[in-house]
């Protein structure tokens, strides 16, 4: 074959190659759509159906706007009577908080759905799920969308005011107050979705573990990670990374430097560190979907 | 003799608690994992705060530390989360299952309260003393020895009946608007604020403490938390004790007001 016919064929196959791929993206950024159409769908339902009891949507927001008061109130309960904790003074434990509280609201709020997934796995919920022609993880996303979180999303971010008012933050500052926001609501779902995958395996038998993890988890993070005694410190940095949600973005923001003697670059590695949280926590999920067998209940 | 027959009933009920908490065997040991996992948190952080000082407010370390153990282990035991013996009455007022319950000849306050005792000797064997033992075993802090110890004998049950008295009250709720987790939730909330839980109440702001020495919370948690590490003596001791049985009374008296109230209101749809 001559060489410039070669060549056009040659061209010519690629030509198709990127068109295909061209077509193959556009279905999936189609589907992706769609897949999105379907949750808000499924979240207006699950908020309409949540209506349904209006006084006791009103009560539960109001209390949940309250949840500082056994949240933070031992924080500053014991930080009026101690004074300083490693060096860290009732400001400063307010940014701890404010940062955790947020985040995690958003998670708790959007993905209720993978704290109850005990019951939906006893329930055979998680049968009908699995016929329907959607990814599973945005039907439990779906399914309890608490609308009544925002209170202590609110309550989280009145904190969060009070700490950043009181320290006069620059723009690099809340730059990574946004980071450390958006790193914990990567690792909070990274943990929801780790719990809900352990419950494949011990069917709901350990769904206090999954507690230890984000209710134990914010509690820590209420106090600096450097209060903590070694063994502890390090599992909640290279074990379960923790201290990236918010401490190291806190140092960032009040120009600390870490008791324990962690280079000053290692507040960039949060949202990368949470990321592979997420992801850890994901495949988690998807493993324990393949070995998944139904109840038949 | 009939009355007899009754108590009789109420310890069968309280005796089938216990073994449907026995059923889950690998949930319970999870359990004792997870009140182990925030007891280590809150420890360290007493510690942090304490620093090199002897003592803060009157308490010494070893003493939080013990507080902090015998709180974590009585957690279950004094039932802070009211839901947890299975018998979900609320539930069953929303379902109308309670007209079954109903034929029954017995109170619906009593048998409540029997299924707490239940669990909340089930949680004390199998949670709370594994749990408390841990503890020590790896802080080794020193333990209380006083006389006074012999009192949670009594202040112990009056704590569980506190508890499961209001949690029925928040439960009851029921019967008046449909949804009764907002009440749950709200006694939960003060239940954690109010009782000292975690914070003991001597660290409370003096007129936080003051309120929280009347309301009835302190009597489900604190009370027995604080007898057992040996920091309730003579006046405040005694106080502790009339507290907790006037709220007893006053909450059985509720209690029943409440079961009688709620199911004149009541109707059960057939179906």
């Amino acid at each position: 074959m001559p060489e410039p016919q070669a060549r056009r064929a040659r061209a010519q196959r690629a030509e198709g190659e990127r068109s295909r791929q061209a077509a193959a993206a556009r279905g999936r950024r189609r589907r992706v759509g769609s897949d999105l159409r379907v949750w808000a769908a499924l979240v207006g339902a699950s908020v309409r159906a949540q209506m349904q009891y209006r006084a006791n949507f009103v009560l539960r927001s109001f209390l949940d706007s309250l949840v500082m008061v056994t949240d933070f109130a031992p924080v500053w309960m014991l930080s009026r009577q101690f004074g300083l904790i490693d060096g860290w003074s009732l400001g400063e434990l307010a940014l701890l908080y404010g940062l955790v509280a947020v985040s995690w609201g958003i998670v708790e709020g959007a993905l209720m759905g993978f704290e109850d997934f005990t019951t939906y796995l006893r329930m055979g919920e998680v049968d009908r799920w699995l016929l329907r022609p959607r990814p599973i993880g945005l039907q439990v996303a779906a399914h309890r969308f608490e609308l009544r979180k925002l209170g202590r999303i609110l309550q989280g971010a009145l904190v969060l005011g009070f700490a950043l008012w009181q320290l006069g933050p620059s723009a690099g500052d809340l730059l990574w107050v946004a980071a450390s926001i958006g790193g914990g609501v990567l690792f909070f779902a990274g943990a929801v979705a780790a719990g809900a995958a352990l419950q494949f395996w011990t069917l709901g038998h350990t769904s206090e573990l999954q507690n230890a993890l984000t209710y134990g988890g914010t509690a820590a993070l209420s106090y600096p990670v450097s209060a903590y005694s070694g063994w502890f410190r390090r599992a909640i940095t290279y074990g379960v990374p923790l201290a990236f949600v918010n401490y190291f973005p806190a140092l960032a923001i009040l120009d600390r430097t870490d008791a324990a003697g962690f280079p000053a670059w290692v507040p960039w590695l949060s949202p990368f560190a949470c990321l592979a949280f997420l992801l850890v926590g994901l495949r988690l999920f998807a493993a324990g979907l393949r070995r998944y067998e139904s109840t038949g209940s | 003799m009939i009355a007899h027959r009754r108590l009789a009933l109420y310890l069968a009920y309280a005796r089938c608690s216990f073994r449907r908490q026995t059923a889950y065997p690998l949930a319970n040991w999870t359990g004792v994992a997870v009140n182990l996992f925030f007891f280590l948190i809150h420890v360290q952080v007493y510690r942090a705060f304490f620093g090199a000082r002897e003592s803060v407010a009157g308490w010494k370390p070893d003493e939080a530390i013990v507080y902090l153990a015998t709180c974590e282990s009585l957690l279950m035991v004094l039932g802070v989360f009211p839901t947890q013996t299975g018998y979900d009455f609320a539930e069953r007022v929303r379902s109308g299952d309670i007209a079954i319950d109903l034929v029954r000849p017995v109170s619906l306050w009593a048998r409540s309260l029997a299924e707490r005792f239940g669990a909340a000797l089930y949680y004390a064997l199998a949670r709370g003393a594994i749990v408390f033992a841990a503890a020590l075993l790896i802080f080794r802090p020193a333990l209380p020895r006083a006389p006074e110890l012999l009192w949670l004998a009594l202040s112990l049950p009056l704590g569980v009946a506190v508890g499961g008295l209001l949690a029925f009250a928040a439960q009851s709720s029921a019967f008046w608007i449909e949804n009764p987790r907002g009440a749950v939730q709200a006694l939960t909330l003060l239940l954690w604020f109010f009782g000292g839980t975690m914070v003991p109440l001597d660290f409370y702001p003096p007129p936080l403490r003051a309120v929280s020495d009347v309301l009835p919370f302190r009597a489900a948690i604190y009370t027995p938390v604080a007898l057992a590490t040996g920091k309730l003596t003579g006046a405040s001791l005694a106080f502790a004790l009339a507290h907790q049985l006037a709220w007893t009374a006053l909450l059985v008296a509720a209690a029943g007001a409440l079961e009688r109230r709620g199911l004149r209101r009541l109707i059960a749809q057939g179906g």
